[in-house]
């Protein structure tokens, strides 16, 4: 009976004696209810990983104007200074309808093509319960505008026209790391030679990788379909570095597709990484809040 | 028997405590950066408070993705460069409360001193603010200031015309009873 008497003092004496530090991890506990899922944002930092895109959009109101130039090859060496004698370029403005939906247009000199494209996130990452992954699509319609020679077939607006759908699904895993994986669907109303699809496929993939606050390593790289591939046609892998300061994104990098809208450099990638067939880069990003 | 009677007594003892919590889920606080350049205001309507009457041990916390701002861009680099979200996804404070006599109306200036936690480094700090008794509950409003080194948020030399070094903080907490 006393064995247990004192038992029990200890336990009571022990009880009061923390009382104190009771009382404040109980406080604590009155914020651990309120861990709600959260969206997990920035998986990349523009709205293209290198080429292709990344779920990143336009802010609700943001206009963002990229200016992108790939110059000539890096294997003509000195006579045009390793291809920056050359350059070809795309300038786009990106609106962001709202935080989640943007619409764009652009022009580049490559085949003196006009698009305008629409991008939707329309499932985000969660974090702490919801979607493992966000889901982004993208559709743009692409003219070329090039002068045809007077002697060639006869053409009509709308085969100038080309299209591409794709889903971007990213998982960013850390605060450094995140990956897409990219299926993409091209669609040319007509072809350049006779014996080319009309509806050619790829599988891609994207990753960045933070080195800090401010920079990080990109890459991807586009599986074409179906196979074999016709000759004269590559896989596009581009390889890349990040720089963001204040207002603006640059991305440097080095790829073996020239032209910098989705049909070019998805299904139309003439050169190789292994034949020097590599152009250098930049995309710069700025953006202005319009409204 | 005795025993008995001292845990019953206990037990009472941590009931009358519980009766005198005051919580709220929806405390606001704001914060404004003010330089020549540009003034940059967030706010979050998102954060938790808990006052003890019994103990005056007063409790604040924020989860930093709640604070949102005029410019999508401001908001991405708030979190991405400056508090490092992912990382450091709240702030607390952690303190008690003096000065504060519960029976009296109208608003009292109290001080609370306690751990400001925030992008991972605590401060100890004593902040003045004042609480109103407002029926059943509490209204604690307080401003002060934060400087960013104290936190080691860093501001890059190319930003500081458009950010500022010490950023000023104003909150207001509508306590009810729990």
């Amino acid at each position: 009976m006393r064995k247990t008497k004192g038992a029990l003092a200890c336990v009571l004496m022990g009880l009061l004696s923390s009382s104190a530090c009771w009382a404040q991890d109980d406080l604590m506990d009155f914020f651990g209810e309120d861990e709600g899922p959260t969206v997990v944002t920035s998986a990349f930092k523009a709205g293209r990983i290198i080429n292709v895109q990344s779920p990143e959009t336009s802010g609700e109101g943001e206009m963002n104007f990229i200016i992108a130039h790939r110059f000539g090859r890096l294997s003509d060496g000195w006579y045009d200074l390793f291809g920056l004698d050359n350059a070809q370029m795309r300038m786009g403005l990106d609106y962001g309808i709202t935080d989640r939906i943007q619409v764009g247009v652009a022009r580049s000199t490559f085949g003196k093509t006009l698009e305008g494209n629409i991008k939707w996130r329309f499932l985000e990452q969660m974090k702490g319960g919801g979607s493992p992954v966000s889901l982004t699509g993208y559709s743009v319609a692409m003219r070329d505008g090039l002068r045809l020679p007077p002697d060639g077939p006869e053409r009509r607006g709308v085969h100038r026209m080309s299209y591409v759908h794709q889903l971007v699904v990213t998982r960013k895993w850390s605060p450094e790391f995140s990956l897409a994986v990219i299926p993409s669907l091209v669609h040319r109303n007509l072809v350049d030679q006779p014996d080319r699809p009309n509806d050619v496929s790829t599988m891609g993939m994207g990753f960045r990788y933070k080195l800090n606050r401010r920079m990080s390593v990109n890459g991807e790289y586009h599986y074409l379909l179906p196979r074999p591939i016709e000759d004269g046609l590559h896989n596009s892998l581009s390889l890349g570095l990040d720089i963001e300061t204040g207002g603006h994104v640059f991305q440097l990098h080095v790829t073996n597709s020239r032209g910098m809208f989705e049909r070019a450099f998805l299904a139309e990638t003439p050169g190789r990484w292994q034949d020097g067939d590599l152009y250098f880069g930049f995309n710069i990003n700025r953006v202005f809040q319009v409204r | 028997m005795k025993n008995a009677t001292l845990i019953l007594a206990f037990c009472s003892l941590v009931t009358s405590v519980h009766a005198q919590r005051f919580v709220t889920r929806e405390a606001q606080i704001s914060f404004l950066s003010e330089t020549p350049l540009e003034d940059i205001r967030a706010e979050s309507k998102e954060a938790s408070a808990i006052f003890d009457a019994a103990t005056g041990q007063l409790a604040f916390q924020l989860p930093i993705l709640s604070f949102h701002f005029p410019k999508a861009l401001m908001e991405e680099h708030f979190n991405e460069n400056y508090m490092e979200s992912e990382q450091f996804p709240k702030a607390s404070f952690r303190g008690v409360v003096a000065g504060l006599d519960p029976e009296k109306e109208g608003a009292q200036p109290v001080t609370a001193t306690g751990a400001l936690e925030m992008h991972g480094v605590s401060q100890e700090r004593t902040i003045e603010g004042t609480m109103v008794r407002d029926g059943d509950g509490w209204i604690v409003e307080a401003q002060f200031e934060v400087a960013c080194e104290d936190h080691n948020i860093d501001i890059p030399k190319v930003v500081t015309e458009n950010i500022a070094e010490i950023i000023g903080v104003t909150l207001r907490a509508e306590l009810k009873l729990k």
